[in-house]
């Protein structure tokens, strides 16, 4: 049962993980909460379903579509929500993403409908008995595209050229910018990287519940901001391990809790973290706190 | 009592624009000292499930159940502000957004104020609008003479520079702890105020988007005078009515006028756009926010924008 729970729990906590990865990565670079984020989440998850059921795509494509899809629409919210604002004001980016996570969600509303819509069955269903542990093949994939996608990333940060540029970012843009980073770039590629990440966990996010609906991206949102919390504000492979933490913890509580409760559970974790150890379980990359 | 005169369509509209600003109060007197709460809304139903319970399940009148919601709600925002004390920007915002969301995860869970069916038959109170509008008249003289007294200036040098502030001796723990707890109580009102009203109220009514919307009234209005949070409220709650109001216009052109090529196109056009339902209208109302900040990012009333209204003589530099 313990091994059951565990395997669950990692299932949740990939799709925890693979959001707030995207917002720890743009928190680094910008110092941002970047609000919309859970519904570049919603989008990815519904451009995937648009592929499999109006394109007939298989679950590969759907992949790739939504991360390409997400990857755009984190360009295009640099541009409209980002770079026009003035950067010397705390509030107003934090606004104008506001206001941008309200027209993608309504957006959706008002295409698509306030309905939930079910994601067909893209991978056949097996069951693979292992032991005492029953693990079904869709879960399998969702475990294994999240966990491919976390060891790419974090090669790509700690051992490319372009991820060393945001690591020099998330430190300090002045001093990145004195070393020829070209800081404007890195914000881009951050945010394409971040958004097309959680364009994938949008989708793996329908194959795992079966259905998408406008209103996913709010929930999303929130468990990503308390795994970043968690990991460590900026701090990558932080946010990969917290997430799959925090999956855990709510499927163990939730057995003995019930549901309700679990999200209580992690409210109180946030707040716990916050007042007795706000660098997060790992640290920051930040020096200072914010 | 003024039921006679305004129908009641339009009653529910002050009413519902009234208590957003209250709600935009509440955010801006802990803002005066630079503590930013997305956890507003959790005051909020902290001050409506209250007065529900003491007006119904106590047999309290609204005139008393009405200052003791606000008097509990600020209570539970000193026990907030202490934490929040050691915290601030980011950690905040997630510290108040984690309150106000455990807030509602008891209102859902808790059987005793109704769980998840929700609390129902609060008692509807018929006056309402006099005490939103008498809150409303009050709020504005407080922080008015707030803003020009030594406590508004210590409150807003907090905001500029804590470490200077304290260094000029002022007692920047209970002065923050102080607006925050007023913050807190005032939200209370506005959710004892809404509770009345709508007479229904569940754990979703004080969400977390309403936490942003009320952050968003006072940083679109303005955060740097008290005159800031007013507009921002009203113009947010009043928008999609005057959405409404233009496409009644529209329609009063005679059709002749309209009735050719390009203008006949753009006449259906901007009649089924202004066609608002909720989901456009809340599409136009993201855009707004949006532009907002790019072109006044300091929201549409700062100090400078109102000495050039104002008739008393103040030098610029005061």
């Amino acid at each position: 049962m313990i091994y059951q729970q565990l395997i669950n729990g990692l299932m949740l906590g990939a799709s925890y993980a693979l959001v707030a990865i995207g917002y720890t990565l743009i928190f680094g670079v910008l110092n941002l909460l970047y609000f919309a984020h859970g519904e570049v989440f919603m989008v990815g998850a519904f451009v995937g379903l648009f592929l499999v059921v109006h394109l007939g795509l298989g679950i590969y494509g759907a992949l790739i579509g939504a991360m390409v899809a997400c990857a755009l629409l984190g360009v295009l919210s640099v541009f409209v929500a980002i770079r026009p604002v003035p950067k010397d004001r705390p509030l107003a980016p934090l606004i104008s993403t506001i206001g941008l996570t309200i027209v993608l969600q309504n957006a959706a509303v008002y295409f698509i409908g306030g309905q939930q819509l079910a994601f067909p069955e893209t991978i056949k269903q097996t069951l693979y008995h292992v032991g005492p542990v029953t693990v079904s093949s869709t879960q399998l994939f969702i475990l294994g595209v999240a966990v491919t996608l976390m060891v790419l990333l974090w090669l790509f940060i700690e051992h490319s050229k372009t991820g060393r540029g945001i690591r020099a970012v998330a430190e300090n843009h002045e001093t990145a910018a004195l070393l020829g980073v070209d800081v404007n770039r890195i914000v881009l590629i951050t945010f394409v990287i971040g958004s097309g990440i959680a364009g994938i966990a949008g989708v793996l996010d329908g194959l795992k519940n079966s259905s998408v609906s406008p209103f996913m991206g709010l929930g999303a949102a929130v468990k990503g901001l308390i795994v970043m919390l968690l990991g460590g504000l900026g701090n990558v492979p932080g946010a990969m391990v917290a997430g799959l933490m925090l999956g855990m913890i709510e499927i163990l509580s939730s057995a003995d809790i019930g549901t309700t409760e679990r999200d209580l559970f992690s409210f109180l974790i946030l707040i716990l973290i916050l007042l007795f150890r706000p660098t997060g379980l790992f640290g920051t990359r930040t020096a200072e706190q914010r | 009592m003024f039921a006679g005169l305004i129908d009641n369509y339009t009653q529910q509209i002050i009413i519902f624009t009234g208590i957003n600003v209250i709600a935009a109060f509440s955010f801006f007197a802990p803002f005066k000292t630079g503590q930013v709460s997305l956890g507003q809304a959790g005051f909020m139903a902290i001050g409506a499930y209250a007065s529900a319970v003491f007006t119904q399940k106590f047999g309290f009148p609204f005139a008393v159940s009405l200052p003791c919601a606000a008097l509990l709600a600020g209570v539970v925002g000193v026990v907030v502000g202490f934490p929040a004390l050691r915290i601030k920007g980011i950690y905040l915002l997630l510290l108040t957004l984690g309150f106000g969301e455990i807030v509602s995860v008891i209102a859902l869970s808790w059987d005793y104020v109704g769980g998840a069916q929700g609390y129902r038959n609060i008692p509807f109170n018929p006056r309402t609008l006099g005490y939103v509008l008498g809150v409303v008249v009050v709020l504005i003289i407080f922080f008015g003479r707030l803003e020009r007294s030594s406590l508004g200036r210590a409150m807003d040098s907090i905001h500029q520079d804590e470490t200077a502030a304290e260094v000029m001796g002022i007692d920047v723990v209970r002065i923050k702890l102080m607006a925050f707890g007023l913050g807190a109580a005032i939200a209370g009102l506005a959710g004892a105020l809404y509770a009345h009203q709508a007479t229904y109220i569940d754990s979703t009514t004080f969400n977390i988007m309403m936490g942003v919307e009320i952050l968003t009234f006072v940083v679109v209005g303005g955060g740097s005078t008290y005159w800031g949070p007013v507009a921002g409220a009203l113009m947010l709650s009043l928008l999609p009515e005057f959405l409404r109001t233009l496409r009644d216009w529209l329609e009063l052109v005679p059709v002749s006028m309209t009735d050719f090529f390009p203008l006949n196109r753009v006449y259906d056009f901007l009649h089924e756009f202004l066609d608002f339902e909720n989901a456009k209208r809340l599409i136009v109302y993201g855009l707004i926010l949006m532009l907002m900040m790019i072109v006044r990012p300091d929201g549409l009333l700062t100090r400078d924008a109102l000495r050039r209204f104002s008739w008393r003589r103040t030098p610029r530099h005061a």
